[in-house]
């Protein structure tokens, strides 16, 4: 198993090093200055052109990538352009913010999904199997910027329950605060887990084992949740690795619309103003992220199948 | 040991507790939150701030030497008022100014009294760093001639002085020991004598103010200030309307204010008039912009009137390239009926075709896609399809507009800027030809080229730039006016206040008529 994950960590060194090369290059591509995004159209072009010596902007392409790389190996993303913060400070204070909220989305849209699958996939063709498809339907089609706008409006404007601003400060505060981003993107990922489940479930349920284990008189219940929804579990468990990932990508917008630190509101104001370092960072934080999912992914799957756990 | 039964009711109380919370809408009485529309503070020392919306804290824990009363510009040298001076002379040259200063004045933070030589600093300072030295190039020597007392040298005579740079944010007083001190952390932790103090600088939140209890001045009203940083119009929309704020950042396009009306009818906006300058380059260095007939003919094909109406209660309408209530600014009626530029699609078909387009022409242009640019360019867009000058706009990020037009790469570009009532300020930055845009970026922001393809008006702003008295100034600048008028190398489009919308709970304590997009909060009290 130590061998499998090691064979599987050094095949994702390739991928850093392309998202890196992919970066650097994207962020030279796109038209813009980020002397002039820093200090402002209307300052001194002595006090631009100084800008960009300070911050190697005049260094060779070639010259600056080699930095980079090197400097990213070290863990070492120099200072914002717009802060002069370091780079690494930046996303500590940030970072924190977007693991909690998605990991809480993740698990509010686990316990809602999951669930609403399941119940779904056991009253085929009935009423609550039509609202899960349509409540599935919805999921899909709303988009999680207009969900949250929504639910501000209804939960912390009109009705006055809960925060509109920032993350809180404390466990209790910082509890209150994230409900509502949380069950932003947990509402639109239960809708995709419900699915899923409800389909594994429904697949499973015509299975031999289950018939066996109804014949042998065994309480529904222990008969969904024990026998069809375990079997069930692989495909799901590949469904919760792309949730969590889609989860994490949606934080951005919800980030802003909540204005709640992190990384997703970190990268938008960093793009617009071409904070290379932040950018460079952050999209470094959002591969490995995805690289750290698809790796314990796998590990559920090894721990799920034991034909995985032989063939490996 | 813990049950079952006593987790979920523990779990279900917790929820409950939280759900039938208070609601957040009525805010203590001592803390005046502000949102602004950038997505976190980048600096609060007065000489590096590059964000407008890190003045708004700044400016609350700064102060100047002399300055307007509150709420707007001063438009002439006898419109300012003692504040950290209290009495100043000029020499009959106006080269040499003399300032006497306020004593027992306290620094925040325990740095001391206030002298000459933490103000001579804060001009110097101005000169040889931070982000604006060449608008104080002109700063001979700022030196400290008594404890109480500073004189500043000025290379060239300038009557407006006190408008062109001692009212102006680089040289607001910093203490000079807190600066030698903090060495680069005072760019996020700068001090001053202002009414409030900053107590804490965070990236991700904005900054948080307290009153400076040893303040030489009435103190301030409310005990503390958040200027908080919500970049998302909804989020901050919905963040006034809840009350969890006292005031935002407004959106400056079509429709926002009669919005919010709609949503809370007793809202209060304030409005600084003129605010920005928004001013259309014709790139002289693009065909067929060299030709005056068709510059004339785009002057005639923009319908000013319809962009003030699109735009109200915002837009102002400008004559000239300055508004007409700041010096060199012309009234509809002073100006000459052929420099007037009205919307006559007739007469600028005509231009076309004496120019040689009787079937029009295309111009590409790029816009950015923030609203006050957009809106504008946009408009004018249609306005010419009406005398056949098809306008392809390209909407790029506000980022990568700008480089753009750095780049030489656009053609009618919009520029907007917040200026000052000192005019040379305006045409030494948009039309003489050492602003000169220049495509490596070494350039400034003069975007025509005007000077440079065509003769300019440097032989008048010398002259200005002699001048020791402020008719005599003015007289010369009115002359500039004209000249560009007659040219046409650029064209001033209607101004675009800048907005803050206010809980009717807050009384500012005065009324904002005009002024720097940022004012001062230290009268502001609540009201029930």
């Amino acid at each position: 198993m130590a061998r499998y994950l090691l064979y599987r960590l050094l095949d994702a060194i390739p991928t850093v090093f392309l998202v890196l090369s992919f970066v650097f290059v994207a962020m030279r591509i796109l038209p813009g200055d980020p002397a002039l995004a820093a200090l402002g159209p209307q300052t001194d072009p002595a006090q631009l052109a100084l800008f960009r010596e300070r911050m190697g902007l005049n260094d060779p392409l070639w010259l600056q990538y080699l930095k980079f790389l090197w400097d990213a190996v070290r863990f070492d993303f120099g200072v914002s352009f717009l802060s002069n913060q370091p780079v690494s400070s930046l996303i500590a204070r940030n970072l924190p913010h977007t693991i909690y909220l998605t990991l809480t989305s993740v698990v509010i849209g686990l316990a809602l999904g999951i669930p609403f699958g399941v119940y779904a996939a056991t009253r085929r063709n009935r009423p609550a199997d039509s609202a899960l498809r349509l409540y599935s339907l919805l999921g899909y089609a709303i988009p999680d910027f207009y969900l949250a706008a929504i639910l501000l409006i209804v939960f912390a404007l009109n009705l006055g329950w809960f925060p509109i601003l920032g993350a809180g400060t404390g466990f209790w505060d910082g509890l209150h605060h994230i409900i509502l981003p949380a069950l932003t993107l947990a509402l639109l990922k239960s809708a995709f887990l419900g699915r899923l489940t409800r389909t594994s479930v429904l697949e499973v349920l015509g299975r031999d084992y289950v018939r066996t284990a109804r014949a042998k008189g065994a309480r529904e219940g222990r008969v969904i949740y024990r026998h069809a929804l375990r079997n069930a579990l692989l495909p799901l468990s590949t469904g919760i690795g792309i949730s969590i990932l889609a989860t994490l990508s949606g934080s951005v917008a919800v980030e802003l619309v909540f204005n709640r630190p992190g990384i997703g509101r970190l990268l938008i104001d960093a793009i617009s103003e071409r904070d290379y370092p932040v950018i460079q960072a952050g999209v470094l934080m959002f591969a490995f992220f995805v690289i750290f999912v698809n790796l314990a992914m796998e590990v559920v799957y090894v721990l799920i199948d034991p034909r995985i756990r032989m063939a490996s | 040991m813990i049950t079952r039964r006593t987790l979920l009711g523990t779990a279900t109380a917790a929820t409950g507790t939280m759900l039938f919370a208070p609601r957040l809408r009525a805010q203590g009485q001592d803390v005046l939150r502000f949102a602004s529309s950038a997505g976190g503070p980048r600096a609060f020392d007065p000489n590096m701030t590059t964000q407008g919306s890190d003045n708004w804290a700044m400016i609350q824990c700064f102060e100047y030497l002399v300055e307007p009363p509150d709420g707007d510009f001063g438009k002439t040298p006898d419109a300012f008022e003692p504040a950290l001076a209290t009495e100043w002379t000029t020499s009959d040259d106006s080269r040499t100014w003399v300032f006497t200063l306020r004593d027992g004045v306290q620094f925040h933070h325990g740095y001391g009294e206030m002298t000459g030589e933490d103000v001579a600093r804060s001009f110097m300072r101005a000169k040889l760093d931070g982000v604006s030295t060449s608008s104080y190039a002109n700063i001979a020597q700022a030196e400290a001639t008594g404890k109480y007392e500073v004189t500043v040298t000025l290379t060239d005579p300038d009557p407006l002085f006190l408008a062109s740079t001692v009212f102006s944010r680089r040289v607001l007083v910093i203490s000079a020991k807190a600066e030698a001190e903090r060495g680069e952390a005072f760019a996020t932790e700068a001090v001053g004598t202002g009414p409030y103090k900053l107590d804490r600088y965070d990236p991700e939140e904005g900054m948080f103010l307290s009153r400076h209890e040893d303040y030489w001045g009435e103190p301030g009203h409310i005990a503390n200030m958040e200027f908080l940083y919500i970049q998302d119009t909804t989020a901050r929309t919905l963040a006034l309307l809840s009350g969890e704020v006292d005031m935002i950042e407004g959106v400056r396009a079509p429709g926002w204010i009669p919005q919010m009306q709609s949503q809370m009818p007793d809202l209060i906006f304030d409005l600084t008039v003129p605010g920005s300058f928004n001013t259309l380059f014709f790139n002289l260095t693009k065909d067929p912009l060299q030709n005056l007939q068709v510059r004339q003919a785009i002057a005639h094909g923009i319908n000013k009137q319809q962009i003030v109406d699109a735009l109200q209660p915002l837009a102002k309408m400008v004559y000239t390239l300055n508004p007409p209530d700041y010096p060199t600014g012309f009234t509809e009626e002073e100006l000459p009926e052929d420099l007037r530029y009205e919307h006559d699609p007739d007469k600028a078909k005509a231009l076309l075709a004496d120019a040689g387009f009787p079937n029009g022409l295309t111009i590409p242009v790029n816009t950015s896609k923030r609203e006050d640019y957009s809106t504008q360019h946009l408009i004018i867009q249609e306005q010419l399809r009406a005398i056949d000058v098809n306008i392809e706009l390209n909407i790029m990020d506000h980022s990568a507009y700008h480089a753009s037009n750095r780049e030489n790469a656009n053609t009618l570009n919009i520029n907007s800027w917040s200026l000052p009532p000192v005019p040379l300020f305006v045409y030494s930055n948009y039309a003489a030809s050492s602003a000169n845009m220049t495509p490596d970026g070494t350039g400034g922001a003069n975007y025509s080229h005007y000077g440079v393809e065509m003769e300019g008006v440097d032989d008048l702003l010398a002259q200005m730039l002699q001048a020791t008295d402020f008719d005599g100034y003015v007289e010369v600048g009115r002359e500039v006016e004209l000249k560009i008028q007659r040219d046409l190398p650029m064209l001033g489009l209607p101004t675009m206040s800048y907005v803050v919308a206010r809980n009717p709970r807050l009384d500012l304590g005065y009324e904002v008529t005009g002024g720097d997009a940022y004012w001062r909060f230290n009268h502001a009290t609540f009201v029930s």
